[in-house]
């Protein structure tokens, strides 16, 4: 509940300051338990579809709960019974804010990092600061109405904390939230930005990971920032997908593409892999081919394709020796024999190839030889392995056939000495 | 004992049958040649059942021989375990023979112990004067069952650790002193690698050596009063023929032995018994957790009973229950007796066995379903 009355107390200062100038901002103090509350109280007996439902969703506010109240956000005086008391502009009262004015009302308490530490140190400060960095918050600058500000991602009155579920700022649904305008082909077009990310999004690698439970796949909010939302630029995208794919971005950043690319303003891992739609790589992305990724910049035949071509080559047959292999030791497995100890051998083909795999950022035939080879090495061992486990498998079952022969003819034997011996 | 006739020297004899004189001179053969032949038995239309004693020994033969030969590589520490069984059933020549076999072999033979009793209880083989002879099989159904529990436990694998977790709580459940039962029993207050050395030395020592005496009781009491004829054959006059032990009837309990080492063989070829995984007593307890199907009965009741009946705990209950069962179990031959003295009960006590052959019948099948 800290969190709450932090809040609360940050957001009373913020907005006392804003909507009475000449009063001090009461910092870091718990709003005073609200007295009669004229605000909502006649917004609720107007039944107005202007006014109503606001004061109706506000009581399930994450500010309404810490105790704030209409005041806080539009100014007036709440203690007022007379409309025109209430809505007294000395008061402060400034009725509906305008799109310019909501990201000031709310960085008031949620930019005043004195007030915050006092409730929750951890919580950042910099919404705003952020904000006037993004893309909406410069066009906003400009007198831009179309962009997006506090309340078009968090809501007005029925804001909820970003992690409950009812947010539209919540993990699972910032992409909606986001794709609500960025979704709107009339808006985007008029902006000159593409309408298709969300629905490139939803058919990658990253999406499928978020609809299996992994809430740490990336969401739109996870490469472009929240508050300070922008496209990363060219130079900064190894940087972005670095954050979560490590090594592969210090990889290509000392490989013979980083220089070229920078260059020629190319946006780095989103020249092979895209950047909404990143579907899940496969060696054919190597080479000039229908999937291939290199015919954008190497003519077939040219040394980067046959470099390509040569990498692709390398992890194709480590591919294929493991799959084999695996197949192999699923039908000895099958036939109910140990294979427990090839199969873990057979792992570290597994990882020579995510190795191998990795090195192709390196853009270097030699680094993905290197785990190809060894990677060969141990799968052509434990296939043999495994061949040998369905040799010792058809040896158990002749070795039964014959045992079982002996037995029966040693039955009948019996059976034959029995009948022969009874009376 | 039997004295050699003057007028043989060994020089005269051949070498087998100088081996034999060899052997007859300090072993008492003739005894044994004259109680083999003796030995009668009944032939009527439930001769069949009389193979079954047999079948059970000869099981018990072979789990005792590849109980052996498993010995010669198997560690008993949580750290070794289930390494030496996979090192076994993976490099050792014929390991995977002998494992599957004594896997295999212990549910097969389980089964039969059980089908002998049944077999017994429904012939009335244990009316005077044979009652201990029931009463030493009942107690060797039970060490059976305690072989099977304890050796489910050796190759330390998950399924069978979590299996005996689950199975090391039942006899807590007993009032007074079962939280010191399940201590002993487990080696502490969980399944540990103390466990698996108790089980071990159950395993392989005490068990074995409990079975030796009660096996050699019943053996002796089953040689002393001869196999029972059903009341229903004495009925009718008594059974129309009998056939020498020695060969006729060992001859024939051979083809059974044989056919069972047959399929012993076929299913360790086709089908041989499943390592599994490692267990990890961190991991948390998989899906499927199932004891032997012999335990599934007493697994699956325990489930369906409330949490509590007239404020005792179900599960104190269950296993009460469990108790008095085992002991009418044992006690069935003077329970019949005094039941019969009382009332025409026979047909009662008939019909509760027949209940509970179909409760122990349908519960593995419903916990496997």
């Amino acid at each position: 509940m800290n969190f709450f009355r932090a809040a609360a107390v940050l957001a009373f200062a913020g907005v006392a300051a804003f909507s009475t100038a000449q009063a001090p901002a009461p910092a870091a103090k718990k709003p005073a338990a609200p007295a009669a509350n004229s605000c909502i109280d006649c917004h609720l007996a107007l039944d107005d579809q202007r006014v109503t439902p606001p004061a109706k969703a506000f009581a399930d506010d994450i500010h309404a709960k810490a105790g704030f109240t209409c005041v806080f956000c539009h100014g007036g005086n709440a203690a007022a019974e007379d409309q025109e008391l209430a809505h007294d502009a000395k008061k402060g009262f400034i009725g509906k804010p305008t799109h310019a004015q909501i990201p000031e009302i709310c960085g008031k308490c949620h930019s005043d990092a004195a007030a915050m530490k006092h409730f929750n140190p951890s919580l950042r400060t910099d919404q705003l600061s952020e904000y006037r960095t993004s893309g909406h918050g410069k066009k906003l600058a400009k007198g831009d109405q179309d962009v997006a500000e506090c309340a078009s991602c968090h809501g007005a009155h029925g804001i909820q904390h970003v992690k409950d579920t009812r947010s539209p700022v919540s993990p699972t649904r910032v992409a909606q939230t986001c794709n609500g305008c960025h979704g709107n082909d009339a808006l985007m077009k008029k902006h000159n930005l593409p309408s298709d990310a969300y629905a490139k999004w939803t058919k990658s690698v990253h999406y499928a990971a978020r609809a299996k439970g992994d809430a740490s796949a990336p969401t739109c909010n996870s490469c472009h920032g929240n508050h300070g939302a922008a496209p990363p630029e060219v130079a900064s995208v190894a940087n972005v997908c670095g954050t979560c794919h490590a090594t592969f971005a210090e990889k290509l950043k000392t490989s013979p593409h980083w220089e070229p690319f920078q260059e020629m303003g190319l946006p780095g891992c989103v020249v092979c892999h895209d950047n909404h739609g990143i579907v899940r790589p496969s060696e054919a992305f190597l080479g000039t081919g229908p999937e291939g990724k290199c015919s954008s910049c190497h003519d077939a035949g040219s040394p980067g394709a046959k470099g390509a071509e040569a990498m692709r080559a390398s992890l194709t047959a480590l591919a294929k020796e493991t799959a084999v292999t695996r197949e192999t030791l699923d039908r000895a497995a099958e036939a109910g024999m140990e294979v427990s100890k090839v199969r873990f051998e057979l792992g570290q083909s597994d990882d020579a190839l995510t190795k191998a795999r990795g090195n192709v950022h390196l853009f270097r035939v030699a680094a993905v030889r290197e785990d190809t080879d060894a990677g060969l090495k141990i799968a052509k061992t434990a296939h043999k392995a495994a061949i040998k486990k369905l040799q010792e498998r058809d040896y158990r079952r002749n070795g039964l056939f014959v045992s079982l022969g002996l037995i029966f003819l040693t039955m009948v034997a019996l059976v034959v000495k029995i009948r022969t011996s009874s009376p | 004992m039997a004295k050699r006739s003057p007028s043989s020297s060994p020089e005269d004899l051949s070498p087998l049958a100088a081996a034999r004189e060899w052997a007859r001179d300090r072993f008492a053969v003739e005894d044994l040649q004259h109680l083999a032949a003796k030995k009668q038995v009944p032939v009527h239309r439930y001769t069949v059942f009389y193979y079954l004693g047999g079948m059970a020994l000869f099981l018990f033969l072979v789990q005792v021989a590849t109980g052996i030969l498993l010995l010669l590589y198997y560690r008993p520490s949580s750290t070794e375990a289930f390494e030496s069984v996979q090192y076994m059933m993976a490099d050792v020549p014929f390991g995977w023979l002998i494992r599957s076999i004594h896997s295999w072999g212990a549910n097969v033979f389980v089964g039969v112990v059980f089908i002998h009793a049944i077999s017994v209880f429904f012939l009335k083989a244990y009316r005077a004067p044979r009652e201990m002879t029931w009463v030493t099989g009942a107690l060797l159904l039970f060490l059976a069952l305690g072989f099977g529990f304890s050796g489910y436990l050796l190759p330390w694998n998950t399924l069978a650790y979590f299996a005996t977790k689950v199975g090391t709580d039942v006899p807590a459940q007993v009032p007074v002193i079962g939280h010191l039962l399940s201590r002993i029993l487990r080696g502490g207050s969980d399944v540990t690698g103390a466990t698996l050395s108790r089980f071990y030395g159950l395993h392989v020592a005490i068990l074995p050596a409990i079975t030796t005496v009660f096996l050699g009781l019943h053996l002796l009491l089953v040689q002393r009063q001869g196999m029972s004829v059903p009341r229903k054959i004495e009925r009718e006059g008594g059974p129309p023929k009998t056939m020498p032990f020695v060969p006729a009837f060992l001859m024939r309990d051979m083809v059974g032995w044989l056919a069972a080492i047959g399929v012993l063989a076929a299913l360790a070829a086709f089908f041989p018994w499943e390592l599994g995984v490692k267990a990890d007593p961190f991991a948390p307890a998989p899906a499927g957790i199932r004891p032997e199907w012999f335990f599934l009965w007493t697994f699956q009741g325990l489930k369906y009973l409330p949490a509590t009946v007239l404020g005792i705990p179900g599960e104190t209950l269950g296993v009460l229950f469990l108790g008095a069962v085992a002991a009418i179990f044992v006690l069935i031959p003077i329970l019949d007796r005094k039941l019969s003295r009382a009332w025409n009960a026979a047909a009662i006590l008939l019909l509760i066995g027949a209940a509970i052959l179909t409760v122990l019948a349908l519960m593995p099948v419903k916990g496997a379903a």
